[in-house]
């Protein structure tokens, strides 16, 4: 069954996986900040906004990619390899860095395009040739970068990953306007209704008439498209390039997917529970480590938090049906 | 079009890799850090002493002033959970009891991560603590943090791994990197011979203190054992298995030619001295590293291994929470020559800020047991 709603019955509302999951933030929110008086001030939030920019920026389209049934776990080493490309040929091939920024937004593309295409023309199934493509691209990346990291960038470079405009941070400013317009294609457009259409049931999609390939390779395009954005975002923020950059990432932008209410099956999920996902982990993280909560122990609770979310959407599932 | 559009693909992805082969293939994988070098004298005999430099670090801005009182200490190493860092964690741990003023605390993250690493700093920045100790995973990536933690008044004291020098305001250097370079090449000459053929398996090659020894060491051996062959160097990221195979790999490739592993890391050289023993190839292949006592004790006891080289982690952690205590207190300055470190004594400072542990020690079968970390 879709999470679209076709009519807004008032009580349905109510029980939403993403409503009950911004209650439980909220509820989260102010606990945290009574056990620690740092936790809820706005230079603590902006600054964990800069901080989870990268990760929310693959999260926006696993999210396309998780509605149709699919999933990408290759984007950790597509940021990788993005992040590689952007130094060396900026550094090796004397690109300027302008250009070098492009062509490495370009091989992400690139990339996700490759991934596509292997899903939808070869009919290899999405998780074999992601982990496949993974294993490639992180290879790649540390063949060209012969794991030399690329330093000494130009400071306007900088501005991104470090600078704020109006106080909030620019990257932030980033992430709002690509959750709008992801937001607004999921919600609103032929395209993500068509999203929703495959993750149902791709058969009867195909059969309706829709462009399920076309739509499918744009959307795991766009999942490399958006790695090569969060790894411009990632070198400028840490000054540097390594070829294990990325590592870890598929994972933590997948929990921020499904804690949103994404079904891993396909069919529905919104951008705005990806958001209130997102912002959960990394908020809880943060607290956690402000109260005291050591590394390891942060990670436990970030786990139970994730299967605690996955009973309540599927016992949501099972009231709906 | 279709046919096209997976054909152009198929094409521009294979062009890529062949490029990118093609670079591999260019330059060979050294470790190496690309700063300059500076080899000891060949032979026996203790180093001369470096020319002084200028004081390179960098100071809090308008620091709190808590000479003399409680001040509160973060320790944040490469990784939590290897022995190596647990014994720096104990030296810490043991000078905060000595000193009676400081609260310390040591958290990371289980992987050896730099952006962990950095989330792990910030948040501890914003908890408002009042000196963070470090090892870095990446000397520049490390930099922007450091600085918003010197920008917050928060001191900022280096160990093990360095960043770079604009970051922190000291650096405790465990053992000059070319002390570590002699060491480490001399042992390996003495067991293989002049014209032997070793390789090496480091943890990234752009981890700070491990990428320095192996540019010293390439300079060193071009230097002192010019006929001595580099194979090849391997990353294991400070991880056991990975460290294994990778150690398997290189003997299983080289075969007979292989004479000699160098482990740069602790975990790196059980980890080899193990690949060696499972291969049945004691005594003909020597394993020269750097490695904790306690990890190293069958392996030397078996004979498979001569010689490891160290310096004492547990006094790393504690000169470097004395250093920061002392930075609090105001009797270490810039331009300062030494520092007071409890029972260490007086620690030089060289390179600018850099604070000088002392020379390496080499544990054998002669004094491993008397040690136990």
């Amino acid at each position: 069954m879709s999470a679209v709603p076709t009519s807004a019955r008032a009580p349905r509302i109510i029980v939403r996986h993403e409503i009950i999951l911004a209650a439980i933030l909220v509820v989260a929110l102010i606990g945290l900040g009574r056990l620690n008086d740092r936790f809820l001030t706005v230079d603590n939030l902006l600054n964990q906004g800069r901080l989870m920019t990268e990760v929310g920026l693959i999260a926006l389209p696993m999210t396309f990619v998780i509605v149709t049934g699919g999933i990408d776990v290759s984007v950790g080493a597509m940021v990788g390899l993005c992040a590689i490309v952007l130094g060396y040929s900026w550094k090796n091939l004397g690109f300027p860095l302008p250009l070098a920024i492009v062509f490495s937004l370009g091989v992400g593309a690139a990339a996700g395009l490759a991934n596509g295409l292997l899903i939808t023309r070869v009919r290899v199934p999405p998780i074999i040739t992601t982990i496949a493509t993974l294993t490639l691209f992180r290879g790649l990346a540390e063949g060209i970068s012969q794991a030399h990291s690329v330093r000494g960038y130009p400071e306007w470079f900088y501005f991104l990953g470090q600078g704020a405009v109006f106080g909030v941070p620019t990257q932030l400013l980033i992430l709002l306007v690509a959750i709008v317009v992801f937001g607004v294609a999921l919600d609103r457009t032929s395209f993500g209704r068509t999203l929703y259409a495959i993750g149902s049931n791709e058969t009867a999609a195909r059969f309706s008439a829709l462009p399920v390939d076309r739509i499918k390779l744009a959307a795991y395009a766009l999942s490399g498209l958006m790695s090569g954005l969060s790894a411009f975002v990632l070198v400028s923020r840490v000054t540097t390039t390594r070829s294990d950059m990325g590592m870890g990432y598929e994972l933590d932008a997948i929990a921020a997917v499904v804690l949103g209410g994404t079904s891993i099956f396909g069919g529905s999920g919104t951008i705005w529970g990806t958001v209130i996902g997102l912002v959960m982990i990394q908020l809880l993280k943060n607290g956690l480590a402000l109260t005291g909560v050591k590394g390891d122990a942060t990670i436990v609770v970030i786990g139970v938090v994730l299967i605690a979310s996955v009973l309540i959407a599927s016992s949501l599932q099972r009231r709906r049906e | 079009m279709r046919k096209y559009l997976l054909t152009t693909t198929a094409v521009t992805a294979f062009a890529f890799a062949m490029w990118a082969t093609g670079a591999s293939a260019a330059g060979k994988w050294d470790g190496g850090d690309d700063l300059p070098t500076n080899p000891l004298e060949c032979g026996a005999g203790a180093p001369a002493p470096a020319a002084p430099m200028k004081y390179d670090g960098a100071q809090p801005t308008n620091p709190p002033n808590l000479a003399g009182k409680e001040i509160t200490v973060v320790d944040v190493p490469k990784l939590i959970g290897i022995g190596y860092f647990n014994a720096t964690s104990k030296g810490i741990a043991d000078a905060a009891k000595e000193l009676g003023n400081v609260k310390a605390k040591t958290d990371g993250p289980t992987e050896a991560k730099i952006d962990e690493q950095i989330k792990f700093i910030d948040n501890y920045i914003t908890s408002g603590v009042n000196g963070i100790l470090f090892a870095a995973n990446d000397p520049v990536a490390i930099a922007p943090v450091l600085k918003k933690a010197l920008s917050n008044g928060i001191h900022v004291i280096g160990y093990d791994a360095n960043s770079t020098p604009d970051a922190r305001e000291w650096f405790v250097n465990q053992s000059p990197f070319n002390g570590i370079a002699k060491a480490m090449m001399d042992a390996m000459a003495k067991e293989i011979g002049e014209d032997g053929a070793f390789g090496i398996v480091t943890s990234t090659f752009t981890t700070p203190n491990q990428a320095r020894w192996i540019a010293e060491m390439q300079t060193y051996a071009a230097k002192c054992h010019p006929k001595m062959q580099w194979l090849e160097t391997v990353e294991a990221q400070e991880d056991n298995v990975l460290s294994f195979n990778q150690a398997t790999t290189l003997i299983n490739k080289y075969g007979d030619k292989l004479k000699g592993l160098f482990g740069m890391t602790s975990v790196a050289t059980p980890a080899s001295a193990e690949a060696v023993t499972k291969a049945k190839l004691c005594g003909k292949v020597a394993v020269v590293g750097l490695a904790t006592p306690n990890a190293m004790k069958p392996y030397v006891h078996a004979d498979c291994v001569k010689s490891v080289v160290l310096w004492n982690p547990i006094d790393l952690g504690y000169a470097a929470m004395y250093v920061m205590r002392a930075v609090v207190d105001g009797k270490l300055k810039p331009g300062d020559a030494s520092v007071e470190a409890g029972k260490l004594g007086k620690l030089n400072v060289i390179n600018g800020s850099e604070i000088l542990l002392g020379p390496p020690f080499i544990y054998d079968k002669g004094n491993i047991d008397k040690f136990d970390f």
